[in-house]
């Protein structure tokens, strides 16, 4: 029903759709460009008076002098950023690449193959979706103290994965219940059911293998429950839990907005990507 | 695995192990429980035991001044659980905001999606900035809409002053918090249920409007009788999706309001945190978590009794 043209309520719509995405995000983004009294002046400023870029050098650490010759410091929270952000790819790739291995044959097997239990199987797997982590925060984090994985890098991956095995297996499914039935041919032909999963199967499926992968990337990346229990002030700190410093403990909504900001980008560039594959995720 | 290594000396045998010898075939349940097992096992592992960890705590009253001690008490943390008013408290407040964040989702979603439907050839691109509050973390969501609704700092405020009025417009007050908590969960997942209903809707057949249009339907019956009937499905798919996250949203109401103000966004959540993790009471907390999952298998459970039932998959 694409319309040739705009009307006026549709103009209208449209505005009111891209004000309603931007303008919670601009809100605090703005600070990012702002100075410290630029942000408590009362009534609250709309716009940046003389945008700037002091955060950014501030919270990797250099400080930055103003046109008007004000120097602002470096954050003393720098290190706590640059390792979250490093932090965060590595644990994030690692999930990733695990998840997907992991996940692949899994989800085939439960979207393709009849076998006893597999509702169960499938009932278990959704009921770990719905599991609250604030009830799993405190059984982890006993168990951590006792392995020695509180605040390392294995023992976030581990919690990591978790969350994603099991949205990642329920979206892979609808992907690979809409594949042609292509196994029987492959298997009179002679090929293996490994051959036929690694070398037919799954080439078919690659836009929704692709798109499960960002999925489970994104996940990783914005996980920050048990971060804040597991690794904050660690050397596996992460970026999320990094960026609290500045919500908490001394409140810098300048250098908050700053990280939030360079946070955002991963997740940004998977969105834009994934917006035209996303409805073939057959979540539904 | 092993044949890989047959070195040159097996070449001149007359090769038991070639390719001629069929190769001997699973059945279903072998190949799936060899792929399945090793996953399962992790997920067993790293579900089941919390789950136990916790059932055990909350049969226990664990202290930490004056030493580590469990105590075995029954059911005795339950039964406190039941006759707690900051309990029943908070449940009201948690189904308030589900009910909230589940009809502010999918209407938003509905409204997003036609908007996008109706976007003229050569604009469609615009569907690529919608999207973007989805992929936007809760706690990142959190921060936003506490900048944005805060009477201090907030654009209801500086909406006001530049209107001439000298006065705060706060919506993370008492009486509001919960609807405006419920207001940001949507905006966070309000583009995800837009592009999923969005896929449904391109698929309903033109002739189905033209149709419409012979019946003299105007605009409102259109919509009721031929865009809203192929999306029943979508929509129950995605209230039972809202309602799990809803129930289960803890960094959300953490960084935005930390339950206040006062307590009045202190659900179930954000209550099991707080006496877990500042007054250690770690047997009442698991106690109340176990009242928590039983809330959300309800739920789902009601949603789909209720309405799943009757909508079929097409």
């Amino acid at each position: 029903m694409s319309r040739q043209r705009f009307s006026i309520w549709l103009i209208l719509a449209v505005a009111v759709a891209l004000l309603w995405t931007f303008l919670p995000m601009y809100w605090t983004v703005k600070y990012a460009f702002m100075t410290k009294s630029e942000i408590a002046s009362f009534p609250p400023l709309a716009f940046p008076p003389a945008p700037q870029l002091a955060s950014f050098f501030n919270i990797f650490g250099f400080d930055y002098t103003l046109a008007d010759g004000t120097v602002i410091p470096a954050s003393g929270q720098a290190r706590q950023i640059m390792l979250g952000l490093r932090n965060s790819l590595i644990v994030s790739l690692i999930v990733t690449t695990i998840t997907m291995f992991v996940v692949m044959p899994v989800a085939y097997v439960f979207a393709r193959l009849e076998f006893a239990g597999r509702g169960k199987l499938l009932a278990a797997i959704l009921l770990s979706v719905s599991l609250p982590p604030v009830s799993t925060l405190i059984p982890f984090y006993a168990l951590y103290v006792q392995l020695q994985l509180v605040g390392t890098i294995t023992g976030l991956v581990i919690v990591t994965l978790t969350i994603t095995i099991p949205i990642v297996v329920w979206m892979l499914m609808g992907f690979f219940r809409n594949l042609p039935p292509i196994e029987q041919l492959a298997r009179i032909d002679g090929f293996s059911r490994l051959y036929t999963f690694a070398r037919i199967i799954v080439p078919m499926a690659r836009s929704g293998v692709l798109v499960a992968a960002l999925i489970a990337f994104l996940f990783a990346w914005n996980e920050y429950v048990y971060a804040q229990v597991l690794v904050t002030g660690s050397q596996a700190v992460t970026l999320p839990a990094a960026m609290s410093g500045f919500l908490f403990q001394v409140p810098e909504p300048a250098h908050l907005a700053a990280s939030l900001l360079i946070s955002l980008l991963p997740p940004f560039f998977i969105a834009f990507f994934l917006q035209r594959h996303i409805a073939e995720m057959n979540l539904v | 695995m092993n044949g890989s290594s047959a070195g040159p000396s097996r070449s001149s045998e007359p090769a038991p192990h070639g390719t001629a010898r069929p190769r001997r075939e699973l059945s279903d349940l072998q190949f799936a429980l060899a792929v399945t097992v090793p996953v399962l096992l992790f997920l067993l592992v790293v579900v089941a035991y919390p789950l136990g960890y916790a059932l055990y705590m909350s049969v226990h009253d664990i202290r930490f001044f004056g030493g580590y001690s469990a105590q075995f008490v029954g059911f005795e943390n339950y039964a406190e659980v039941l006759g707690d008013d900051a309990f029943w408290r908070a449940l009201g407040l948690t189904v308030h905001f589900t009910v909230a964040t589940v009809l502010l989702g999918l209407l938003i979603g509905l409204g997003l999606a036609i908007v996008l439907r109706d976007l003229p050839p050569g604009w469609t691109w615009l569907r690529a900035l919608i999207i973007l509050p989805w992929a936007v973390s809760p706690y990142g969501t959190g921060i936003f809409f506490a900048y944005l609704g805060r009477g201090q700092t907030g654009v209801g405020t500086a909406l006001a002053s530049a209107l001439g009025f000298d006065q705060d417009i706060n919506f993370i007050s008492a009486n509001w918090v919960i609807e405006y908590l419920a207001f940001g969960n949507a905006w966070n997942m309000a583009p995800l249920v837009a592009f999923f209903l969005l896929a449904n809707m391109l698929t309903i057949p033109k002739r189905l409007y033209h149709l419409a249009e012979l019946d003299r339907m105007n605009r409102f019956e259109r919509f009721w009788h031929v865009t809203l009937p192929p999306l029943r499905f979508t929509l129950f798919v995605f209230s039972c999706i809202l309602t799990v996250l809803a129930l289960k949203t803890f960094d959300f109401i953490f960084t935005q309001t930390q339950g206040g103000p006062g307590n009045a966004s202190s659900v179930l959540t954000y209550l099991i945190y707080r006496i877990s993790f500042v007054n250690l009471n770690l047997g009442y907390g698991a106690a109340m978590s176990f009242f928590l999952l039983l809330l959300i298998l309800a739920m789902t459970g009601a949603l789909f009794f209720f309405w799943g039932r009757k909508v079929s998959r097409r």
